[in-house]
């Protein structure tokens, strides 16, 4: 069929049943996202004829004789669309994997669907801002600052490097590259929660045309390994395959077909024949510590590192400080209440995927989305047995990650794939693989006891924490710890108490995400000290100031081991005045009617910069011989904002200008190490070997320049493209040439020692008694974040921290059905927040000084997220009385619980 | 028509018919169907257009749910629909997505069949012999059933058009806004003033079908809308839902969300001139 693309006729033939978005891939548009197949979440939007359509349900043929414009066409002969202009202005993304959509949708609007954008945009999500940024975008208004020409850029609000390639479609995230020659992969997934596999007959796979290859648990290496990626590999236990002859979840890889096509492939699948010993199954983790329980993995502890496989435990924590029976005694109030926090999806819009290929020299070569390039490769080398020399993982602009891509979920069986058929090969995750096959928040249940004095003053805290790791131990035993750490750590108590499990079940393995464990213990704490503030009649602000950690003070959770975490700075207490004041002067107008209940509340988090044991990073800065300098790190950018930052810290140091600093990142064959970013690493860490490598260049060149001048190297200083010696500058290509044409230095950094940060959160809300519907009046929160080298992307994250948090206190549930099976396979029915269910929220900074982070700089991640849902439970409490124990908190549930305490009416 | 319905039982009726594609491609992407055959309604002339004959609104099935929102024949004479319109899924859907198309699926949380019973339109099919017309009362049978039989093909929607003495609400209560409700309702009345001469009222989300509500219309008809009638109006409404008690919203949830949300349209009702 003949058809015009972004002005081009086109002459192509679509599949049978092709959508037109993977036709518009085909063609090399790949500015055409694909966020979920189904038409839920914008990412694909085009215009056809001039409107916009979600290409992923556009039947291809449609777009016979028609003109169809994607972002890739929206800049005119005169420049950028004014659309595109504004994202730039407003740094309207973070990861930008949203913003084709955003755009096509925003230049589509009319002026009336302006004025109401919680219904105008109510077909496109995105993930990262917190849809401030986007707001501000489409009403023009602009935040990216110049770089100063004669002042360190460090401070300034300086834009993503890639804005220019976000908004016109440009940029390259993993799957935007061409794949004509490459074949296709696809699973075929366990339908069981727990079977052993007693036999594949694949014959049927090979009778489609087109399918190259099926992949079953006897071409897997029996080596077990996890999924997880962490410095040290053996953090985390050895207890899955690449395919393995017992699956333990429904959606747990049985075969993977290689084709010619998706298609093909995906016809292979079904035409495979398992023949399944059902095995007993067990999906909740109390039922599966107990005795008798269908046992998950029967696999030696002391390889496996499993902490009892015979119990089902990945892995249990227990600690004591001083006498928590003491303390109780000595409490004029005690607190006990349980809290149950809930599986959640990270929901980035880039969904998992790799492509694979063998180099000439024998390289395996990997293009993936991942967070840790450098951490899979080893992982590949392991499992796979390769020498790590000739493994290369490098990756794209990444679409989101929020701990999703701190896990290899892909590259392994891709690698298998490659070395199996000598094919390159792709394989990327549809939407429902992201809810069904992926990981997900650990669900968590928490049993808090606090005892405090009549003044406030704690006595005694204690938890007990059972933590689902689902099917597989991965990052169970990690985010255990972290979250039995800084929850206590934050409150100088003298008796504090723990007891961890984290149990396997037949369900879905739960992974690293945002806030790595804390979020769940923090919401019970911080729950249970509103309402211990409640019965001792102390203000909620009063009892954390009595009770907080303060410069000086021991940092102990429940353990007197010594540690490496100190205050670098501390904002705590500045950070507790600006809510208290924020919700104070605030004037919102609850709503009408005798139905609607209003309260405010309030919750404090603590995080440490950086996790324990070891993060290491390598940082190169070259001068070239045209005196530019290259940057080299790495990080991945995937909408943390580390590539802005990273050339921020080291112009601040080089006496230049962010873009006059070419950055190479995430790619293993650029660099030594790089643990990755994970842990609220990006600028703590990786900024740190950056501003330590700009440094050493530094003196290099003032070295260089003082023995060309023939001055004393004090004589010299840096200037933007020219070491000044005395009277004279001298150029900095003439140093490179000097020095034999190019200049190398290195930084390294550590992870060592490791600061703390803070956020504090406010809510006012009202409660309808009739509907259970919640409205947020006022939302702010109060970051500790050390300087903020870049305050609007700093504040980017804190709201995007926010907005995800907020979606996991309101809406959204991955839920399992009592036969194991996902029932949210989809953004239909897996309620992330949109526009129009996020308030805006005022981000204060406190005004503090790291003396461990790179100028001055904290980590500020993953840490907004988790003082949110506490503060949102605890306003409702204030509003109605009622105390809300299990999010999500949606109208149903909501009523639900009024209803039960006679607080609702009709 | 004829060269639709054949193609569409030439294969056994292994087809879909696609209008909007807006619910059927996300199905064929989720791999819930995968017919032989689509066949595209989208070339066929008759199944266009909107346009008064008389006091009835004739609207094409392939009509977008855009249209719903902007053609001033569905304003001026089916407000109910235009009403209902920006609740329905995003505007990149409603510029694709079709009135037939939704009608023709009939999803019991959808909100344009729910119109459908709430005005008394009539659904005209294209089948074995030749049109005929099924009123709303008749059409929706059960889960994703109505009166259309395998090879019909929904071609337009008849509505009687309201005059200066009927007035409308509708409204939604969704888990998140904008999303599929937990209770929705549409009420379409004749008044005299504030005298209620005739009501009809329909739900959704509250059942396997729309659902309308003969015992709150009565306790409405020949009443004066006050706050009285609303409070017998939403006792009435008890007995006519039978909410299924899913494990998420419970029915006694529904039941209570149904008779706030009546309570609120009826307020509404009564405020509007």
């Amino acid at each position: 069929m003949t058809l015009t693309i972004n002005g081009h006729p086109t002459d192509a033939a679509p599949r049978a049943g092709q959508c037109l978005r993977t036709f518009l891939r085909d063609q090399g548009w790949f500015g055409v996202k694909k966020g979920c197949d189904t038409g839920d979440c914008g990412a694909c939007t085009v215009h056809v004829d001039g409107e916009p359509v979600h290409s992923c349900i556009f039947p291809a043929f449609r777009a016979k004789g028609r003109e169809v414009r994607t972002i890739e066409g929206m800049r005119g002969a005169d420049g950028l669309h004014p659309v595109q202009e504004a994202f730039i202005a407003a740094q309207g993304f973070q990861c930008g994997f949203c913003t084709p959509g955003m755009v096509m949708t925003t230049a589509a609007l009319t002026q009336g669907q302006r004025a109401d954008l919680p219904i105008a945009l109510k077909g496109n999500i995105c993930r990262c801002s917190g849809y401030r940024a986007v707001e501000d975008a489409v009403h023009g208004i602009a935040h990216t600052e110049q770089a100063p020409q004669d002042a360190p850029s460090c401070g300034v609000s300086l834009p993503d490097p890639a804005n220019h390639a976000v908004v016109t479609g440009a940029v390259r995230y993993t799957m935007d590259v061409p794949v004509d020659d490459a074949a296709h992969l696809k699973i075929l997934r366990s339908p069981h929660p727990h079977a052993r596999i007693r036999a594949i007959d694949a014959s049927g796979a090979y009778d489609v045309p087109g399918v190259i290859a099926v992949l079953t648990h006897a071409d897997a290496p029996q080596a077990c390994f996890s999924s997880a990626r962490h410095e040290v590999s053996k953090d985390d236990p050895d207890d899955l395959r690449i395919l393995d002859d017992v699956v333990r979840f429904v959606g747990q890889r049985v075969a993977a077909v290689v084709a010619e096509s998706e298609g093909a492939a995906e016809e292979g699948c079904r035409r495979i024949k398992v023949d399944y010993e059902i095995l007993p199954a067990v999906f909740d983790p109390e039922a599966a510590m107990a005795p008798g329980a269908p046992i998950l993995h029967h696999k030696d502890p002391a390889t496996s590192r499993i902490g009892a496989p015979e119990r089902n435990v990945v892995g249990e924590v227990h600690g004591m400080l001083g006498d928590v029976e003491a303390g109780f005694a000595e409490a004029d109030a005690i607190y006990e209440g349980n809290y149950a926090s809930q599986r959640i999806q990270h929901g980035h819009l880039e969904t998992l995927g790799s492509i694979g290929w063998l180099e000439a020299d024998g390289t395996l070569s990997l293009r993936t989305s991942s967070q840790v390039p450098f951490l899979v490769r080893n992982a590949l080398a392991d499992v796979l047995s390769l020498d790590p020399a000739l493994v290369r993982v490098a990756c794209g602009r990444v679409g989101g990650g929020f701990g999703a891509k701190q896990e290899m979920l892909t590259e392994d069986i891709v690698a298998l794939a490659v070395l199996k058929t000598g094919r390159k090969v792709k394989h990327e995750f549809t939407r429902e693989e992201q809810f069904t096959a992926a990981t997900c928040r650990h669900p968590v249940r928490v049993r808090v006891m606090l005892g405090a004095r009549r003044d406030g003053t704690l006595t005694a805290m204690q938890i007990r924490v059972v933590s689902d790791a689902g099917a597989y131990g991965n990052h169970s035993v990690g985010t255990l710890f972290h979250g039995c750490n800084e929850v206590l750590q934050l409150y100088r108590c003298p008796n504090k108490k723990v007891d961890g499990f984290a149990a396997y079940t037949n369900t879905l393995p739960s992974g690293a995400f945002r806030g790595y464990g804390l979020s769940q213990t923090v919401f019970a704490m911080e729950s249970a000290l509103d309402e211990l503030a409640r019965t001792i009649g102390v203000d909620p602000f009063e009892l954390r100031r009595l009770n907080v950690v303060r410069p000086g003070d021991a940092m102990r959770a429940y353990s007197d081991h010594p540690h490496d975490v100190e205050f670098g700075s501390y904002g705590l207490d500045q950070c507790l005045d600006l809510v208290e004041a924020a919700l104070a002067r605030d004037e919102s107008v609850p709503p009408d009617g005798a139905e609607w209940a209003t309260g405010q509340g309030m919750a404090a988090a603590m995080i440490d910069t950086i996790p324990p044991r070891g993060h290491f990073s390598d940082a190169r800065v070259r001068l070239t011989e045209d005196g530019a300098f290259e940057l080299t790190v790495g990080t991945v950018e995937f909408g943390n904002g580390t590539s802005t930052v990273h050339r921020q810290i080291a112009a601040s140091v080089l006496a230049t200008t962010p873009d006059k600093i070419r950055l190479v990142q995430g790619d293993t064959t650029q660099l030594g190490h790089d643990t990755g970013a994970f842990g609220s690493t990006g600028i703590v860490v990786a900024g740190l070997a950056t501003e330590r490598a700009a440094r050493a260049m530094a003196e290099r060149l003032l070295a260089e320049a003082a023995g060309a001048a023939g001055v004393a190297p004090e004589a010299c200083h840096l200037e933007d493209g020219a070491v000044r010696a005395g009277a004279t500058a001298v150029p900095l290509s003439a140093l490179a040439a000097q020095a034999g044409g190019t200049i190398t230095v290195e930084g390294h950094s550590t992870g060592s020692p490791r600061s703390v940060a803070f956020n504090v959160h406010g809510f006012k809300v009202a409660v309808n008694r009739g509907t259970g519907e919640l409205r947020i009046l006022k939302s702010v929160q109060a970051a500790d974040a050390g300087r903020v080298l870049n305050p609007m992307q700093c504040r980017g994250q804190v709201e995007g921290g926010v907005a995800q948090a907020l979606g996991a206190a309101m809406s959204e549930n991955l839920r399992i059905g009592p036969d194991g099976v996902v029932e949210t396979p989809n953004f239909r029915s897996y309620l992330m927040p949109r526009f129009v269910d996020i308030p805006r929220t005022e981000v204060l900074f406190a005004d503090t000084y790291d003396r461990l982070g790179p100028f001055g700089a904290k980590s500020m991640s993953e840490s907004p997220f988790n003082p949110v849902a506490p503060a949102l439970a605890n306003a409702v409490r204030d509003a109605t009385g009622v105390r809300l124990t299990h999010p999500p908190f949606a109208p149903d549930t909501v009523h639900a619980a009024l209803a039960a305490s006679g607080a609702a009416c009709e | 028509m004829e060269e639709a319905r054949a193609a569409f039982l030439a294969v056994d009726g292994d087809a879909s018919y696609i209008s909007g594609g807006q619910s059927l491609v996300p199905a064929l992407a989720m791999r819930l169907q995968a017919p032989a055959v689509l066949v595209d309604l989208s070339g066929i002339a008759d199944l266009r257009g909107v346009e008064l004959q008389g006091e009835t609104l004739r609207i094409g099935a392939l009509t977008r749910h855009a249209d719903a929102l902007t053609h001033p024949l569905i304003a001026r004479h089916a407000p109910l629909l235009n009403a209902a319109a920006p609740f329905v899924a995003h505007p990149a859907i409603r510029n694709r997505g079709t009135l037939g198309g939704s009608v023709s699926l009939a999803d019991p949380a959808s909100e344009f069949p729910a119109m459908m019973l709430a005005m008394g339109a009539q659904m005209e099919i294209f089948g074995e012999d030749g049109f005929r017309r099924v009123p709303a009362d008749d059409y929706f049978i059960d889960l994703y059933q109505t009166a259309l039989e395998p090879g019909d093909i929904l071609t337009a929607l008849y509505v009687p058009s309201v005059g200066p003495h009927h007035r409308w609400a509708f409204d939604e209560l969704a888990r998140r806004r904008g999303d599929y409700a937990m209770v929705g309702a549409g009420i379409l009345a004749h008044m005299d003033g504030a005298l209620v001469e005739s009501a009809r009222i329909a739900l959704f989300s509250v059942g396997s079908t729309p659902v309308r509500a003969p015992g709150a219309e009565a306790a409405l008809a020949g009443r004066l809308l006050d706050a009285k009638t609303i409070a017998d109006a939403q006792r009435a409404l008890d007995d006519d839902l039978d909410p299924p008690d899913d494990e998420h919203i419970p029915a006694a949830m529904r039941r209570h969300l149904a008779r706030v949300l009546l309570g609120r349209l009826l307020q509404r009702l009564g405020e509007t001139p």
